[in-house]
């Protein structure tokens, strides 16, 4: 999967951005969600771009933490719908899951090599771990 | 050439093929995951969690379920305001009206410019030159 490039945006340095999911993306969601004649101010997308971050951070401190308990070195998608299942978004749950599903099918049919199961991604190891064919 | 899967209607991704078929940069993710996810200096010696590839891939999904969620309680605001332009206390007044949207409330306040998120952990401390007044651009 290669990644996104990282388009100039207000606000910041690149790296305060790096913070945040992009706000390209974040508004094109928002709008779907606005009617027609409805506009969207920049510090309404700004203020979701935190929230969005908050909530990826929770879930994954949750999930961080079942993993230690469950003496598990790896947080993987079944942890962080449990976490947000748990932390009040069980209606996200069967959607996720759903996803999660047809992704890991998607893995299976694209393999060029690929091996079926875990990738992992070191945190504080070495940079250039790359996800596998997105 | 992207085939057509049974599924593609699922991906929506973004307009571009940049960030792939999801509907966020999954790297973008993965380091916003990895502030989050064990910094090894736990005391009963929680180490660094390791991240599975598919697990920006759940976070992506989830956080457009979230941003539509979040956009639509904030568009009520709006729309209770009788105004036609979301602005950023509509998103405040969403999070304080949810109460699922609780863990947000520091996230949201509009202080200043102060330490709002001092409560958490600091990872959404302010940064000068992130608020953009009433008259912040249009969409």
């Amino acid at each position: 999967m290669s990644e996104s490039v990282d388009t100039p945006e207000s606000g910041g340095g690149a790296k305060e951005q790096e913070r945040f999911l992009p706000i390209a993306n974040i508004g094109r969601i928002m709008r779907r969600g606005v009617p027609e004649n409805g506009k969207i101010a920049k510090d309404a997308k700004e203020s979701i771009q935190e929230c969005v971050s908050e909530f990826i951070s929770f879930m994954t401190s949750e999930a961080s933490d079942k993993c230690m308990k469950e003496k598990r070195k790896t947080i993987n998608g079944d942890d962080l719908i449990w976490s947000m299942g748990t932390l009040g978004f069980e209606d996200y749950v069967e959607p996720l899951k759903l996803y999660l599903k047809l992704y890991r099918e998607m893995e299976g049919d694209t393999s060029k090599g690929s091996q079926s199961g875990k990738k992992e991604v070191v945190l504080n190891g070495q940079p250039g771990s790359s996800f596998n064919g997105m | 050439m992207r085939l057509a899967r049974p599924y593609s209607g699922v991906f929506r991704g973004g307009a571009t093929a940049r960030t792939g078929p999801h509907a966020m940069p999954l790297a973008r993710i993965k380091k916003i995951m990895k502030r989050s996810a064990g910094d090894g200096s736990g005391a009963d010696g929680a180490g660094a969690r390791m991240i599975s590839v598919e697990a920006p891939v759940v976070f992506s999904r989830a956080c457009e379920l979230l941003v539509a969620e979040l956009t639509r309680a904030a568009w009520a605001a709006t729309l209770e305001g009788k105004r036609r332009t979301m602005h950023r206390e509509d998103v405040a007044q969403a999070v304080r009206d949810t109460d699922l949207f609780d863990f947000l409330v520091d996230v949201v306040k509009d202080d200043g410019g102060d330490a709002g998120a001092g409560g958490r952990e600091g990872l959404l401390a302010p940064v000068p030159g992130r608020h953009v007044d009433d008259d912040g651009a249009l969409d």
